[in-house]
């Protein structure tokens, strides 16, 4: 039989505050285990949470970003269960009052995807297990980081809605400064809830709940599998158990981690310690006009207003920082098209091959935007214009500098240009003649000659046209 | 001696703040083996930190705390001093951090002498529960003190301090005092920082005061009170000046007396020497309502189905992975943490969670948790509609005066509805202030509490001196 499988996904971000959610220790990534770790966050007796509001504001703007209703009044729960990572033994989260909720993407192919909620709450530990001393540690430096869940309806039916879901998620997420969601890192985890159902029914069969899936790639993979796997117990008869599985990138297929029975109780109850989350509309307004001009919507501007292919505007808006570099050129010279070459084949080429960021750039946009300039106004070559970005790139320095310096000055002195087509001439006699009689594919060669001929100051433009003049 | 007695003999020099302290250690020597009511006595930093108090009483620099000899419950946090929740669980537990209202009293240049016992981490009304044994009566040793803060009550009365720390979740600090002849005092809900109190149930805990008298009770409050960043649940609203008002007339003052607090159940001692306290106020003019609770039925439950629930939520954190105690049996983390549990809880802490879990399960939340928020929101509206037409509520502390070592050990619900006149002031978070107000005829103390309107302490602590000016207390003999 055929199935189409039905998706929903739970997707964890880290927020990136400067500090914890319920303490004052650093919130970063990696570290010796546990020196960032404080009474507060280790759940020592007699502590008590302390709110971060910029999680809050954080939470907020991820709302924002991804279409949700954000609510003034949001409350924090408890979640409790035991494990060693988590010191608590009670995890804080928003259970019945989440403070985002009713968002929604478009996804590929123009459908929407509903957002059921965002809320906030605190990551736990890590145990290390060394199975050569037979014993485990807990980390607990990751404890009280502060995250969102983002948990979208069971909207998606193929990998590819998923996928560019995942995708636009990311990237507003980084746009908004939400969470860097670097999912290799983990700091953006999605877990993928998946069951199938027969062709051209709209009754949900049982799910599967997948984890450990960080990277896109992964996450394709992981939902093909269980595509097959499904189809083939139902297939066979059977029937599929609700259960949590783990994904194994190196084999490609998906365990069984436990059971609905195996499911804990996790026993949610309105956290005593933090009063309800109240924002005001003042606060509201406030986050709002913080937020940055989102991806989609530049799209839309690079596209339509830019008249950009769509396909450049994408690779331009993947990056923020990208993005804004080009956004701060353009505003300084509206050459989108030439903006963008330079930046998408120059720019991306020596970023790649020194792998490095748009961060540790040594030119400006406006120097970006100069050069681009010299070379529309005919002062440069547009090869010059592609030598100086990769020569801004390795040292620095002002684009009317480097070309001043390493002779991209076109010459618009024709008297050296007529000099220059009479000493090819006189060098390539047989050559002109071919040409008059018609062999027009010479032209090429001899216009090679003059190039050489004058040297790295030559201005193409204007010696094609002294030569095709003087070959009448 | 009340704390002002004690600030004037400090500050004329009639007596040394290391005198003092060292008269209280000397006591506690002395007389503490027959009542048990500290875990910890700190000798050696009380005297240390009554040689700086007298410093700063030399230089001038001596504040109304400088020197005053306090206890503290063994369930808040002093920092380098074992707090253990008189439990085996935490033994040997040494926070690297003070209370707030242990920073505030110590910043202050009190001394603190020690740390009291208690019923474990705070859950019962006995002292009994204790891992470090039970707490008996100054009045009589063969009788109960009360609890949870039983040691707090009992030191105060024995005199093996000035004024006490103690908390209170139900009554736990009422309640003992009214066992022990002392007052105790439950500030309003956010009045002091929880910061550093070891949860038992974070939306009913507070720390209170036991003292000889309201007064000093309002003495010690006017050194802790106060919102503390660090507990989000702490409140602006409460003001300070708790002694302010005391000398004041109270003839203005209107005083409810609710019915069903004198039905079934109540001692006829009891409610005789609580009446009589009553004509004692109309005496003075003061204007007496006949009120009504009348949710008071429900109260109970509400009470030990939200305390549970907070407290199995609270307590699973001790388990043997990071601090505390760790069962040396099993293979697994699982095992591990199950062992510990086990072995490091008493029964009665270990029944609380269970019952806690029970009312949080899904399926039974709903029945259980749920409900009792409701019964919650209704004892606050009917509080609040009492609160119309008067300025205080004079109920008894407790049904019965203390009872005998042993009496009630085995019969838990009994114990349970024994807190029926005092948990409706959590739940409501309203301040109360408990004094004694006669005695039985085995000469046992008899309670009598007075709630206020949420922080309004001084009004309660006004009329409570009132009634303690004119009332002859009997000292306890040891």
């Amino acid at each position: 039989m055929r199935y189409v499988p039905v998706v929903g996904l739970e997707i964890h971000c880290e927020l990136l505050t400067n500090s914890k959610v319920f303490c004052t220790c650093q919130n970063e990534f990696g570290g010796s285990e546990n020196t960032r770790v404080c009474p507060r966050c280790s759940g020592m007796p007699g502590t008590l949470p302390l709110l971060n509001r910029g999680a809050v504001r954080l939470a907020a703007k991820a709302g924002y970003a991804l279409g949700c209703t954000v609510h003034g009044y949001s409350a924090f729960d408890r979640k409790n269960y035991f494990y060693p990572d988590l010191p608590k033994a009670y995890q804080i989260t928003q259970f019945d009052s989440p403070i985002c909720t009713d968002g929604h993407v478009t996804v590929t192919g123009g459908k929407d995807i509903r957002i059921n909620r965002i809320h906030i709450e605190e990551d736990a530990g890590k145990l290390v297990h060394d199975d050569y001393e037979g014993v485990s540690m807990a980390d607990y430096n990751r404890c009280g980081v502060p995250l969102i869940e983002i948990v979208t309806e069971p909207d998606f039916r193929t990998v590819e809605e998923v996928q560019d879901f995942v995708e636009q998620v990311a990237l507003r997420l980084k746009y908004a400064g939400v969470c860097d969601a670097r999912m290799e890192q983990g700091s953006m985890r999605v877990d993928v809830n998946i069951s199938i159902m027969p062709e051209g029914s709209d009754t949900f069969g049982t799910r599967a709940e997948l984890k450990n899936l960080n990277s896109l790639k992964a996450i394709g993979r992981a939902i093909e599998y269980e595509i097959q796997r499904q189809s083939e117990i139902l297939d066979a008869g059977g029937e599929v158990v609700q259960e949590t599985r783990r994904y194994n990138d190196n084999h490609g297929d998906t365990k069984a981690l436990r059971s609905k029975e195996e499911a804990h109780d996790y026993r949610y109850f309105p956290e005593p310690d933090i009063p309800p989350v109240r924002l005001t509309d003042g606060e509201m307004d406030e986050i709002r006009s913080e937020m940055p001009e989102m991806p989609q919507e530049r799209f839309k501007r690079y596209t339509e207003v830019y008249k950009l292919p769509a396909e450049d505007a994408g690779l331009i808006i993947a990056d923020k920082a990208f993005s804004d570099f080009y956004d701060a050129a353009v505003a300084i010279n509206p050459d989108y098209k030439q903006i963008s070459n330079l930046m998408l084949v120059e720019l991306n080429r020596n970023l790649n091959e020194a792998e490095t960021g748009m961060e540790d750039l040594k030119f400006t946009p406006e120097d970006l935007a100069n050069t681009v300039k010299m070379a529309s106004d005919g002062v440069i070559s547009k090869n010059a214009a592609k030598e100086i970005v990769s020569i801004m790139f390795a040292e620095g320095g002002k684009p009317e500098d480097i070309a001043k310096k390493r002779g991209f000055i076109m010459s618009s002195d024709t008297s050296e240009l007529d000099a220059a087509i009479d000493k090819v001439f006189a060098e390539n006699v047989d050559s002109v003649e071919s040409y008059k009689n018609g062999n027009e594919k010479v032209f090429g060669f001899l216009m090679g000659q003059v190039i050489r001929a004058l040297g790295k100051g030559a201005n193409p433009k204007l010696a094609k046209d002294a030569l095709t003049e003087k070959l009448k | 001696m009340s704390l002002a007695d004690i600030r004037k003999k400090l500050d004329r020099k009639e007596i040394s703040a290391v005198e003092l302290t060292e008269e209280y250690l000397r006591k506690i020597e002395e007389t503490d083996g027959k009542i048990n009511s500290y875990i910890t006595v700190c000798a050696d930093t009380a005297i240390e930190d009554a040689k700086r108090a007298q410093e700063a009483i030399d230089e001038g620099r001596g504040g109304a705390f400088t020197g005053l000899p306090v206890s503290v419950k063994d369930n808040i946090c002093t920092d380098g001093v074992k707090t253990t929740c008189a439990s085996r669980m935490l033994e040997d537990f040494v926070p690297p951090y003070d209370a707030t209202a242990v920073t505030k009293l110590k910043g202050a240049g009190a001394v603190i002498l020690g740390k009291t016992n208690m019923d474990e981490f705070a859950m019962g009304g006995s002292s009994q529960t204790s891992y470090f044994g039970g707490v008996k009566n100054p009045y009589d040793t063969t009788r109960v003190t009360g609890g949870s803060s039983g040691g707090a009550a009992a030191s105060v009365a024995a005199g093996l301090c000035a004024a006490a720390l103690g908390s209170d979740t139900g009554g736990s600090v009422r309640q003992p005092a009214a066992f022990c002849g002392v007052t105790g005092l439950k500030p309003t809900y956010g009045a002091v920082s929880r910061w550093g109190l070891i949860a038992f149930a974070s939306s009913l805990d507070q720390i209170g005061v036991v003292a000889e008298s309201a007064e000093d009770a309002g003495y010690i409050l006017n050194g802790i009170y106060g919102f503390d960043e660090n507990d989000a649940t702490s409140s602006k609203l409460a003001t300070g000046g708790y002694t302010e008002k005391v000398g004041a007339y109270v003839s203005n003052i209107r005083i409810g007396v609710p019915k069903e607090f004198f039905a079934d159940g109540i001692d006829d001692e009891v409610k005789t020497a609580v009446l009589k306290a009553v004509d004692y106020y109309k005496s003075l003019g003061c204007e007496i309502t006949d009120v009504s609770l009348p949710s008071l039925e429900y109260a109970v439950s509400a009470y030990y189905l939200i305390s549970s629930a907070e407290a199995a939520s609270n307590l699973s954190r001790f388990d043997g992975i990071k601090y505390g105690y760790r069962s040396g049996l099993g293979e697994d983390y699982s095992d591990l943490i199950k062992n510990s549990r086990r072995e490091g809880f008493g029964n009665e802490v270990k029944r609380r969670i269970m019952l806690g879990n029970y009312a949080l399960c899904s399926g039974y939340y709903d029945a259980y948790y749920k409900n009792a928020t409701r019964i919650r929101t209704q004892i606050r509206r009917e509080y609040a509609d009492i609160f119309e037409k008067c300025d205080v509520i004079l109920t008894p502390t407790a049904p019965t005066t203390a009872y005998k070592i042993g009496e009630q050990e085995n019969d838990p619900v009994k114990m349970y509805l024994a807190d029926i006149y005092t948990v409706t002031v959590n739940i409501a978070g309203l301040p109360a202030i408990s004094t004694t107000c006669g005695y039985d005829k085995n000469g046992m103390p008899i309670g009598m509490s007075l709630i206020g309107r949420a922080f309004d302490e001084k009004t309660i602590i006004l009329v409570c001196d009132r009634f303690e000016k004119d009332f002859e207390r009997k000292e306890a003999v040891l």
